[in-house]
C-alpha cells in the first residue's frame, strides 16, 4: 500500500500549492528589505517596544531607511508610541503605503487599526478552541501584512515581537526559510532583558530555544539598567541585583530607564527631539553596534 | 492530507467542497479508477484551522468547488464603516472613480474600512465630493508616504 511520500500532489485541495504561493509573495514583498531585525525577549514588560521604537529612531537619524512591524498583534503599543494611532491608510497602485513617524520610519501596527479599548477578534465557527487556531491564523495575518504594505526600500524592517520564548522561535520559523531560500541575510534577533534574575532566566530560554536552529542572534540589550536622574545627570540602581554571568550571547549595551523617555514614548513624541544624555548615548551605541553585527559574515 | 483508496492502491481525487455549514465542511473524494467516493466532515475545528490558513480548499480545481471563506480578517475589526448608513445630516456621500475603487480593492478588506473612511475624510477636507487617483495620489503626499 502506497504511503503519504509514495503521493505526488495533495489529490485537488490546493492547499500546499496556496501555502507556498503566499510566501513567495512574501518574499517578492521584501525583495527590497536589506535587512530584518526581531527584537524580542521571551519575557513581557521588558522594554522590546520601546526599544525597537528607539533603536529605530537611532538608525533613521543616521539616515537608513527604517520601518516597523509591530508583531505584538494581542498588545500592540507601536501605534500609541510612534504617533501613528489616527493613521490614514492610502492604497498605492498594488499595496498600501506605510504609515510613518514624524522622522519618517514606516510604522504597521495594529494599534492603528483596533481602539485600545478593544482587543483583536477574529471570526470563528470554533469558539471555545481557539488554542487549536489562534497562533496559525495570527501568522496568517502577519504574511497578509508582510504582502500588502510597501516596505521596500528599506535598510533595516524591524519586528517588535511579542513575548514568550516559544512565540520567538515561531517567528524565526516564519521569517527564516525566505532568506535561506533566497540568499539574502536571514532575520537576526536582539534580545531584550533587565537587571532581574528572573528575566535573564526566561531570555535565557528564548536563547537556548534559538540556539536549536540555524538562527542569529545579535545580543542582547540590558534596559531599564538603572536609571537616570537628570537632576543630578547620574546612573543609579533601579534593581538590587547580583551581578549575572550574561547569555551567552554579545551584550550590545544597557540602557536606563529615563522617565522623560517613558513620557516621550506615551506621547508619541519623535526620537529626533530627545535630548543629548547617557540614554540617547547609550541608545546610539546599540544602534551602531547593530549595525556592526549586521555588517558581520554570517554565522 | 491525502486520501488513499486501498482497493487500488491509487490516491484519490478532490470532487466538491460543500459550503460551512455549523463549522463543518463536506469534502468529498473519489477515487480515479474505481469510482468509489468518500467524505471528510471537518469539525469546526478542523475547519477553522484551514480557514486560519488563509487559503481555499480546492481552488486550484477551479470556480466549481466552494472555497472555505474569504478574507480570514474580515471579522476581526470592529463593523466596516463602508457599512454603516450616513446619518441624516451628516456630510454628503464622497463618490470613488472605478479606477480608486480598483486600488482600494487591492487594500486587504481587514484594512479597507479604515482606508475607505481615511481618504474619504481627507477628500472633504480638500473639498472634493469625489475620490480619484489624484486624490489618492495627493493622500500620499500629504501623509508622508
Amino acid at each position: 500500500m502506497k504511503t503519504y511520500h509514495d503521493i505526488a500532489g495533495d489529490g485537488g485541495s490546493g492547499i500546499l500549492e496556496q501555502v507556498a504561493e503566499q510566501r513567495a509573495r512574501i518574499t517578492d514583498a521584501l525583495a527590497g528589505v536589506r535587512h530584518l531585525v526581531a527584537i524580542g525577549s521571551g519575557k513581557g514588560g521588558v522594554g522590546k517596544s520601546t526599544l525597537t521604537l528607539l533603536l529605530a529612531g537611532a538608525l533613521r537619524a543616521r539616515g537608513l531607511r527604517i520601518a516597523i512591524l509591530d508583531a505584538d498583534f494581542n498588545g500592540p503599543s507601536q501605534a500609541r508610541m510612534a504617533g501613528v494611532r489616527g493613521a490614514v491608510f492610502v492604497p498605492g497602485i498594488q499595496k498600501v503605503a506605510l504609515p510613518r513617524t514624524a522622522d519618517g520610519v514606516g510604522v504597521f501596527s495594529m494599534g492603528s487599526l483596533i481602539p485600545e479599548s478593544e482587543a483583536l477578534d477574529f471570526q470563528s465557527e470554533a469558539r471555545g478552541e481557539s488554542h487549536t487556531w489562534r497562533a496559525t491564523r495570527e501568522f496568517a495575518l502577519l504574511g497578509e501584512i508582510l504582502r500588502s504594505f510597501e516596505w521596500g526600500p528599506l535598510d533595516v524592517l524591524m519586528f517588535d515581537l511579542p513575548p514568550g520564548a516559544e512565540r520567538t522561535v515561531q517567528y524565526a520559523d516564519f521569517l527564516g526559510p525566505f532568506d535561506q531560500a533566497q540568499g539574502r541575510p536571514r532575520v537576526s534577533f536582539v534580545l531584550v532583558t533587565i537587571p532581574s534574575e528572573v528575566a535573564r532566566g526566561v531570555v535565557a530560554r528564548s536563547v537556548a530555544a534559538l540556539s536549536k536552529g540555524p538562527n542569529r542572534v545579535l545580543g542582547y540589550v540590558e534596559n531599564m539598567s538603572g536609571y537616570y536622574c537628570r537632576d543630578c545627570n547620574a546612573i543609579k540602581p533601579l534593581f538590587d541585583s547580583p551581578e549575572s554571568g550574561g547569555l551567552g550571547i554579545p551584550c550590545l549595551g544597557a540602557v536606563p530607564f529615563d522617565p522623560e523617555l517613558a513620557r516621550h514614548c506615551d506621547l508619541g513624541i519623535p526620537f529626533g527631539t530627545l535630548r543629548e544624555t547617557p540614554v540617547r548615548q547609550a541608545l546610539d551605541q546599540i544602534a551602531q553596534r547593530l549595525l556592526d553585527g549586521l555588517k558581520e559574515p554570517r554565522q | 492530507m491525502k486520501f488513499l483508496c486501498i482497493p487500488c492502491d491509487t490516491p484519490m481525487k478532490l470532487q466538491t467542497v460543500g459550503p460551512p455549514e455549523r463549522g463543518s465542511l463536506s469534502v468529498v473524494y473519489s477515487c480515479p479508477e474505481c469510482g468509489y467516493e468518500i467524505a471528510m466532515l471537518t469539525n469546526a475545528a478542523e475547519t477553522q484551522v484551514v480557514q486560519s490558513l488563509g487559503v481555499r480548499i480546492g481552488v486550484a480545481d477551479g470556480p466549481a468547488n466552494t472555497s472555505t471563506s474569504g478574507c480570514p480578517f474580515s471579522a476581526m475589526i470592529p463593523p466596516a464603516p463602508e457599512a454603516r448608513p450616513e446619518p441624516a445630516g451628516g456630510p454628503a456621500p464622497i463618490r470613488w472613480t472605478a479606477a480608486a475603487e480598483a486600488r482600494l480593492a487591492n487594500v486587504p478588506e481587514f484594512v479597507r474600512p479604515m482606508a475607505r473612511t481615511g481618504i474619504e475624510r481627507f477628500a472633504r477636507e480638500k473639498g472634493a465630493l469625489e475620490v480619484d487617483e489624484r486624490i489618492l495620489d495627493a493622500a500620499r503626499e500629504f501623509f508622508g508616504m
